[in-house]
């Protein structure tokens, strides 16, 4: 799982959730992405269970991208305690994700089984999303 | 490639709240420059220009009030989540400029079985006549074994084009896929980290037992 091996602050403040991203917007590595249609936190677990079930249904023969990295804390205060006495400890590792961004990319020849994997990615995720291709046509 | 005929008109009123208006209406706000001449900030017509835009490096043939001029797409702004063309920048060419453009880059054939094939370019830099620019250039994989490696200078360019960019650039790299057992070893220990249990597949026996607990759980049920 993705986990960031050191961190300045240990315990921040919760991500902003307004706005659309404005870069990683495109399908630049692969043929094929999954791109978000609203905002969310995605958790470390979400994203390795999304690239387990693409690579559990292409096998062999293709690629998969991660564009996105769990980077931001979230903490949680344990159950039935009273409120007060400090922040509580560090609980998720999340990606903040903005409207638009692309989060996998996937190369794989054949286009219904690269569209049938990006489908069972997108089930294990917490945000609406689109299956995208890559642009060849504008500037 | 045939240039693309679309009447503009020129722009007098800027800033987002004019770009906006003219948006709802259905247009572009567009900007021409090039060749050291001022620019010309222009309206053009959404549905027609995003259609015109659909091909890579489309040459637009713009009638600005009476007044033509040959244009490229420089820069083509889009909104992230419903793709509508936002504002578009467009350099002026004359016919018969060379000017440098990227240009898609499709893989065609079918390579030798057990490998994958990686498009480490995507576009690639040429430089070419304005009026005669390549839609798309295609690099073929057939029969291409593991190992194999395909640079810019090894793509073939069509009549009076030239590579812009640099030859010895990896466009397609040709490596050998990972054995399934590789793949299930990987996949398990994912799944391990994460805490993913499987159904055991059912036997039997298994399907035997929950048959039997059915039947009996079926007077129950009549009973209540």
């Amino acid at each position: 799982m993705l986990i960031p091996r050191r961190v300045k602050h240990r315990k921040q403040h919760h991500p902003r959730r307004t706005g659309a991203a404005t870069g990683g917007t495109r399908v630049t590595f692969g043929e094929y992405g999954i791109q978000a249609v609203e905002g969310g936190y995605i958790t470390n677990r979400q994203i390795e269970s999304a690239r387990i079930a693409i690579t559990r249904h292409i096998r062999r023969g293709g690629k998969v991208w991660i564009n996105i990295y769990p980077d931001r804390p979230l903490t949680k205060k344990p159950a039935e305690t009273r409120m007060g006495s400090g922040k509580g400890s560090p609980e998720w590792w999340i990606a903040n994700i903005k409207p638009g961004r692309v989060m996998f990319e996937l190369s794989f020849p054949n286009e219904k089984v690269a569209a049938e994997a990006l489908t069972r990615a997108i089930h294990k995720l917490p945000v609406k999303c689109r299956i995208v291709r890559r642009e060849g046509g504008e500037a | 490639m045939a240039a693309i005929r679309i009447s503009a008109e020129a722009r007098s009123e800027f800033g987002k709240g004019a770009a906006r208006r003219l948006r709802r209406d259905g247009k572009i706000p567009a900007v021409l420059y090039g060749h050291g001449g001022e620019p010309v900030h222009l309206t053009l017509p959404g549905h027609a220009t995003m259609l015109a835009l659909k091909a890579s490096n489309a040459l637009l043939d713009l009638d600005v009030d009476g007044q033509r001029h040959l244009a490229l797409a420089k820069e083509v702004q889009r909104d992230v989540v419903r793709r509508f063309i936002e504002h578009i920048d467009l350099l002026t060419v004359t016919s018969g400029e060379q000017v440098v453009v990227d240009v898609p880059l499709h893989i065609t054939g079918e390579p030798a079985p057990g490998v994958i094939v990686q498009q480490e370019l995507t576009t690639v830099s040429v430089e070419a006549e304005a009026t005669h620019l390549p839609a798309a250039l295609e690099v073929s994989v057939e029969g291409a074994r593991a190992g194999t490696h395909i640079t810019a200078a090894d793509v073939t360019l069509p009549e009076g084009t030239t590579l812009a960019g640099d030859p010895t650039q990896i466009v397609v790299l040709v490596s050998g896929a990972p054995t399934a057992e590789q793949v299930e070893a990987e996949l398990a220990a994912a799944e391990e980290e994460v805490g993913i249990v499987h159904d055991a597949p059912a036997t039997e026996e298994t399907a035997a037992e929950e048959a039997t607990a059915d039947a009996e759980a079926a007077p129950a049920d009549d009973q209540a």
